[in-house]
């Protein structure tokens, strides 16, 4: 038996607890999951404030909805549906709010201190070329470390689809990562 | 997981900057924070009914429904129909009502696993339910057009939102993650029941007057459910 299959069964017996109101094991799981869906936000363009807000919203989720886990069910993409379904509603309350902001003045942005950014924003910046739905694919992968099936499963789709979806992230760094060699090779 | 073998340069340098980024911790302060918000809060819960369990429920209830509406109205379109139309239309609509069923289960519990893409699901039921009725019915048309075709239409509306209601107070009992999606599932589940009683009492058995009235019906209750899981969502 692999480690994440031991750590799945632990969460699983960890999920059951929490839902008989066991304190402990809600600390626990809040111990063992929080790091993982912090990474899954800022790796998904938030910053570090909007991304702590998202986990303490997506907690708030997962307490209310915690009667709809089925032990004979994986966690992590349980939880990941949650905090994937609370990223989209921010997104889009994002892009509502950008859209009602008026331009009062061009001022021109600060330059960005290389000092404070952090290698989560580096992943960020990397896979934001890709469209949306590619991006939540890699983002899972890579930082969240999920398998295909666990992916499928949180972002309700076909684990068939998200390995086509991740074939064309890779194709599309690829070629990002090309065209960013031949220019650096320019004099 | 390295999809190219070509891109092992690539696939490098993505681990690398994604092990990186695993490194980023939750800060004690806002562990503590999680823990004593939802500490207080913190009561027994009975886990949700299986996924088939609730696929059950709903068919149940799909075909009380149906069944019941269909009984208490008059029979006079299964009088109309050949066997033929009677068993493939039958076929059509308890498939797509059971499909339906299925999917508005699976989405009470997030998570789940999917045999097949929602998108594909939808398509099946609507070729299947177009072919049907533009394949087994008669290109004709009689009368008034307009004015046998609304009630029609209204009868359907007047079946469908109730049962959507209903629909809706059962499948709120799991963890819906509102979107225009579920909404539309909602209320397909719902069209569909409608459906069954408004076919099996119509007198116009004919594939314009059932793809006009009866379809456009089912697509603007379908697009509504839609436009309602949308409001829900930005309301939530």
């Amino acid at each position: 038996m692999g480690d994440r299959q031991i750590d799945d069964l632990e969460l699983r017996t960890l999920m059951t607890q929490y839902q008989s109101a066991d304190p402990a094991a809600l600390n626990e799981l809040v111990r063992r999951v929080s790091p993982s869906l912090l990474r899954y936000f800022r790796a998904s363009r938030f910053g570090r404030n909007d991304a702590e807000d998202l986990l303490q919203d997506s907690w708030m989720k997962i307490h209310r909805s915690r009667h709809s886990y089925r032990s004979s069910e994986p966690v992590m993409p349980w939880i990941y549906a949650i905090a994937r379904h609370t990223r989209l509603d921010a997104y889009r309350k994002q892009r509502r709010m950008a859209e009602r902001e008026v331009l009062v003045a061009a001022v021109p942005e600060p330059p960005q201190q290389r000092s404070s950014r952090t290698a989560t924003d580096d992943f960020g910046e990397m896979v934001s070329q890709l469209p949306e739905s590619q991006r939540e694919v890699l983002v899972m992968l890579k930082v969240s470390e999920m398998s295909l099936e666990e992916i499928a499963r949180a972002t309700a789709s076909t684990a068939g689809a998200v390995k086509q979806k991740a074939r064309r992230a890779y194709a599309a760094l690829r070629r990002a990562w090309n065209r960013d060699s031949r220019n650096a090779i320019r004099p | 997981m390295q999809f190219d073998p070509n891109d092992s340069e690539l696939g490098r340098r993505l681990d690398q900057l994604a092990g990186q980024a695993s490194s980023a911790s939750v800060s004690p302060e806002l562990q503590k924070k999680l823990q004593d918000a939802l500490g207080p809060s913190l009561v027994p819960v009975n886990p949700i009914p299986s996924r088939t369990n609730l696929s059950l429920l709903f068919l149940v209830v799909f075909v009380i429904g149906a069944g019941g509406l269909a009984a208490l109205m008059k029979r006079t379109g299964l009088h109309l129909m050949s066997r033929v139309q009677i068993g493939a239309m039958a076929s059509i609509l308890a498939a797509c009502g059971t499909v339906l069923a299925a999917e508005l289960a699976g989405e009470m519990i997030p998570g789940g696993r999917r045999m097949a893409p929602l998108w594909a699901k939808w398509a099946v039921c609507g070729i299947s339910g177009f072919l049907g009725l533009a394949v087994l019915f008669p290109w004709q048309s009689s009368g008034n057009f307009v004015a046998e075709g609304w009630p029609c239409a209204l009868m359907e509306v007047t079946f469908a939102l109730p049962a959507a209601g209903f629909f809706w107070l059962l499948a709120r009992q799991g963890a819906l993650l509102m979107s225009p999606a579920v909404g539309a599932t909602l209320a397909g589940v719902a069209v569909v029941l409608a459906l069954i009683p408004l076919q099996s009492q119509c007198m116009f058995q004919q594939a314009p007057h059932l793809l006009v009235w009866h379809g456009t019906a089912a697509l603007l209750l379908i697009g509504l459910g839609a436009a309602a899981g949308n409001l829900r969502r930005v309301r939530e």
